[in-house]
């Protein structure tokens, strides 16, 4: 059986969402280095710490960790990471996308795998396990 | 050593040169056929003053930034397979994502001898290894039942090749330890997946190529999310990292038929040979 109506459902979602995820990701960096908006980790003290590991990073700025980003939108480098975030999410919203043309074919085999992989990647992103600090 | 000295650099100095060698890594990286990350991790680690987690957390972005641009292309001319990737990549992933729980539990020390001695691996098999293009194999049970099967136009050969693989559990196997060694260290891990697409499992060597270009992109998609979530990825390394690649890649692809691949390879061996070597060094304290 042909895997060609999915390959060109996923490469059509993969292309669409990736130059959406690197024009965002540019765009917060030029507003970013820039100075059009306030970083909440000022540049001159990030590259104080950068050579420290993460976690004593985080214990010395008061970045933010998790999804806490959200709530500081109105900041260059946060804006930043949910820049970057975006691209990461681009490999879930193709499963996303290619999961119910799956279960409409009755493909189940491959729609179990690509729900059990969209299931991987959203527990990923949700932090509910996460990196030992 | 640091690339430039860290003291009297103004700030903006560390993006632009990221750039400027995560540009040449791009290219470079296309020359001679492996995975960016892994020049990315150790030279960065190595030549400039981020500490190892956030260099790991931008490796992995810079790997799959690179993989999702070139998805579409790959997917649309049957280089590379979702079936195949689909059951690899789900392995793949949840190991890469326990690779990069315990890596950013790792001591750095321990972190920078693994690294090194794990570069100093890959130049070795870089150096070692040769695709090839196998003959048609017969598929095992578990190959069937996954459908790890389809075919492909080579436009150079002017043939459209019909494939399936082989060796199904050890493939699954190969890409739980690739995936947990690539969120490990922030790796990409192409070096190791064409092989094992090809060698091991028998596809032809044209869908190892795409197909692990499409693995990369779910498989880091895991991990990235661990080192997101733990604060691991600083945007004025990331997207300059992400951009420089972007476009040397660009850059070396239409340079692929111009330049002499074979001395690239050799150039990109004795760079991993000197990276690995100077991460080994700085992990024992020498």
């Amino acid at each position: 059986m042909s895997d060609r109506p999915t390959r060109e459902l996923y490469a059509w979602s993969l292309d669409r969402a990736t130059k959406a995820g690197f024009v965002i990701a540019l765009s917060a960096f030029l507003i970013y280095v820039s100075g059009a908006l306030p970083a909440y980790v000022p540049v001159a003290e990030l590259v104080r710490y950068w050579s420290l590991p993460v976690d004593r990073f985080i214990a010395v700025t008061g970045a933010p960790q998790g999804w806490a980003w959200l709530r500081l939108l109105g900041y260059g480098d946060a804006l930043n990471v949910a820049a970057v975030a975006l691209l990461a999410l681009v490999t879930p919203l193709c499963y996303a996308r290619l999961l119910p043309v799956l279960v409409a074919e009755r493909d189940w085999l491959q729609a179990a795998l690509a729900a059990a992989q969209l299931a991987v990647l959203l527990t990923a992103a949700s932090g509910l396990i996460s990196a030992p600090g | 050593m640091n690339l430039i000295d860290v003291a009297a650099a103004p700030w903006w100095a560390w993006p632009i040169a990221l750039f400027a060698v995560s540009f040449l890594i791009g290219i470079v990286a296309v020359l001679a056929g492996v995975g960016g990350g892994v020049l990315f991790v150790p030279i960065v680690g190595t030549l400039f003053p981020f500490h190892l987690d956030f260099v790991r957390g931008a490796g992995l972005m810079f790997a799959l930034s690179g993989t999702l641009a070139a998805g579409p292309q790959l997917l649309r001319s049957g280089m590379a397979s979702l079936r195949l990737v689909m059951p690899l990549a789900l392995v793949g992933s949840i190991a890469s994502f326990i690779g990069a729980l315990v890596g950013l539990a790792l001591h750095t020390q321990l972190l920078q001898t693994l690294l090194g001695i794990l570069i100093l691996g890959i130049a070795v098999l870089i150096w070692r290894s040769r695709a090839v293009d196998t003959e048609q194999v017969e598929a095992d049970a578990l190959g069937a039942f996954l459908g790890l099967e389809g075919e492909f136009h080579d436009s150079a050969a002017g043939a459209t090749i019909d494939w399936r693989t082989h060796r199904t559990v050890l493939g699954l196997a190969a890409f739980a330890g690739i995936g947990f060694i690539g969120g490990i260290f922030g790796l990409g891990a192409g070096f190791a997946n064409v092989p094992a697409l090809n060698l091991l499992m028998a596809a032809p060597v044209k869908v190892a190529v795409g197909s692990s270009a499409l693995l990369i992109s779910v498989i880091n998609s895991s991990a990235v999310w661990v080192y997101l979530q733990r604060g691991a990825l600083l945007p004025l390394i990331v997207v300059p990292a992400m951009l420089g690649v972007m476009l040397g890649s660009r850059i070396g692809a239409r340079l692929l038929g111009a330049m002499p691949a074979a001395v690239v390879r050799r150039l990109v061996i004795v760079v991993m040979l000197l990276a690995g070597a100077r991460a080994l060094s700085r992990g024992l304290g020498l």
